[in-house]
């Protein structure tokens, strides 16, 4: 299920417009990553999709968002909550049950399914995120990390076509932002469309298909991984958000005059850059 | 010989109901220091500094601040000589405005009425919130708001600053920023204590770094120790920085052509990595 927006542009009550003519389309499938600089309008963007705004929060709209051929703003959130499963940053206020399993079981009681299924898609939804065990621990009683994966289970348990998530790794080390990231990738993979706003593309590397840059509520750039590091790197405003595997890679062009192929991990690039040394080793030897 | 400033002996500390959530662990940090704490989300970290706070009181073990035992030391006496700022600057700021937010410390430390003046201004000047000194704190940007809770724990003069994940959701934009103001107090003479999972941070400005895993220290050593590939880290669940990663799995090429294209790479991770690759 596709997204669609045409010349989209909002604002909340009583403020200044926070998105200004946005033309975007994310593909059904796509691993979308929306970056930028804070006050960019990345989760105003995010919350579009969900059609929390305008629906929630009310303000002013021009311009139209299309949720898998259905305008967002003449849906309902309720409506369209079937289709986006949304995680918000501040995922804590989502959560709103006592224990682990009652939380990611809330969702489909309201929707009046019934006991055995409600037992078996909580079971599968907690193991996907790996909190399996945990199901009747009391939700206060949980690491902001174990909180966060708890938010991904109730939205996944409802299976939407899309999943929209506002950093969905920023309360976690290193390994969990890496496994909430391959858990992601892998319900990418199964063909869910997958939007995240991320300040960290280290992170979304090896899985992003399309990178969006907001600033200041305008729509800088969309295109792929080393389409957009590359504009990036190039706008002395943009250029602290490229990660540092890019940095290297975009220095090292400059450097060499060589272009070196999209890295998606230091795997890919240590194999590349030896690559390259053994062929000017070998250039040596013959010339010899 | 360097002064010690805190010095943590022997702590031990168990919540209720868990398991032991520090073990034993010895921690000193010396004036002028600036410290990253490192390691997995539950291996103690945020406990080590509220111990180190008085926040919580340890089961055993003892905690020195200039000397002197902090036993019985209240959070309030401790907050003549540390400053905290906590990962939700929400969860710490009060007041209408900013400047009114960052004398309230100072104030209740019963600064004289020309010294709160001054600290004020310097805490606002140092952060760069000098014309937001009138603005409702609540309205500002996460960054901004962060600057607030920094600016009111340095307006009390602290000797020591400890900052529990203050980059963790923040933009790289916010987070540069943040870590060139820590950096430069840390120049002015604050002793820093920096909790955070971000070895990008901490190899371009910790001059050293203690690792906790599973409450026991593992680790306590400077950055180019800790990534120099002769430690199991991942073990610990951290990651080197990329530079260093990328680095260690350069194959060593000899031939001349080889060797400058290499020394191009080395430069270019050099770059980003500044002086601990």
């Amino acid at each position: 299920m596709a997204v669609n927006f045409e010349h989209f542009s909002y604002a909340y009550p009583n403020s200044d417009v926070v998105l200004d003519d946005i033309t975007l389309d994310i593909p059904q499938g796509s691993f979308t990553v929306i970056t930028g600089p804070s006050g960019a309008g990345k989760t105003s963007l995010a919350l579009a999709i969900a059609g929390v705004v305008p629906h929630y929060f009310g303000g002013r709209q021009g311009g139209s968002v299309q949720v898998g051929g259905v305008i967002a703003a003449q849906s309902s959130m309720g409506e369209l909550a079937k289709q986006v499963g949304t995680v918000l940053a501040d995922y804590e206020s989502q959560l709103v049950a006592l224990t682990v399993a009652e939380e990611v079981a809330f969702g489909l009681e309201t929707s009046g399914f019934g006991r055995s299924e409600i037992a078996e898609r909580v079971n599968q939804a907690l193991t996907l995120v790996g909190l399996t065990g945990l199901e009747d621990r009391e939700v206060a009683g949980l690491s902001g990390g174990q909180k966060q994966r708890l938010a991904i289970a109730a939205v996944l348990v409802t299976a939407p076509e899309i999943l929209v998530l506002d950093e969905p790794a920023s309360a976690l080390d290193p390994e969990g932002a890496a496994g909430i990231y391959e858990l992601l990738y892998k319900l990418n993979c199964q063909g869910k469309t997958v939007v995240v706003v991320e300040h960290q593309l280290a992170r979304v590397l090896p899985y992003a298909s399309q990178v969006v840059v907001l600033q200041a509520g305008h729509l800088q750039f969309a295109g792929d991984l080393g389409q957009t590091l590359a504009f990036m790197w190039q706008q002395p405003a943009l250029r602290l958000g490229v990660p540092p595997l890019w940095v290297i890679k975009l220095t090292l062009e400059e450097q060499i005059g060589l272009t070196l192929t999209a890295w998606k991990s230091e795997d890919e690039a240590a194999a590349e850059l030896n690559k390259l040394m053994r062929t000017c080793a070998e250039g040596v030897a013959k010339s010899a | 010989m360097p002064e010690t400033l805190l010095n943590i002996q022997k702590l031990v500390f168990t919540y209720k109901n868990a398991e032991q959530t520090l073990a034993e662990v010895d921690f000193a940090v010396n004036v002028g220091e600036f410290v990253a704490l490192v390691g997995r989300n539950g291996s103690g970290k945020t406990t080590l500094t509220r111990l180190a706070m008085s926040l919580i009181k340890p089961a055993s073990g003892k905690i020195t601040l200039q000397g002197k035992d902090t036993a019985a030391m209240t959070p309030a006496d401790m907050a003549r000589s540390i400053g905290y700022v906590f990962q939700n600057p929400d969860r710490q700021i009060f007041h209408d405005t900013v400047a009114k937010e960052v004398a309230y410390g100072p104030q209740q430390l019963g600064f004289a009425p020309e010294a709160l003046n001054q600290s004020v201004a310097w805490a606002l000047r140092m952060t760069g919130l000098t014309e937001l000194a009138d603005s409702f704190p609540r309205l500002l940007s996460r960054g901004q708001k962060q600057k607030v809770a920094i600016a009111s724990a340095i307006a009390m003069q602290p000797k020591m600053l400890i900052l529990d994940e203050p980059t963790s959701g923040q933009d790289p934009w916010d987070g540069h920023n943040l870590m060139e103001l820590l950096n430069s107090l840390n120049q002015q003479g604050i002793t820093i204590i920096l909790v955070t999972h971000d070895m990008e941070l901490i190899a371009k400005y910790a001059t050293r770094v203690a690792v906790l895993d599973r409450g026991h220290k593992v680790f306590d050593g400077t950055p180019a120790e800790l990534f120099s590939g002769s430690r199991d880290i991942a073990a610990w669940g951290l990651l080197p920085p990329t530079a260093v990663a990328l680095s260690q799995q350069l194959a060593d090429v000899n031939a001349q052509n080889a060797a400058e294209l290499l020394k191009k790479v080395m430069l270019a991770i050099k770059e980003r990595s500044d002086d601990y690759a």
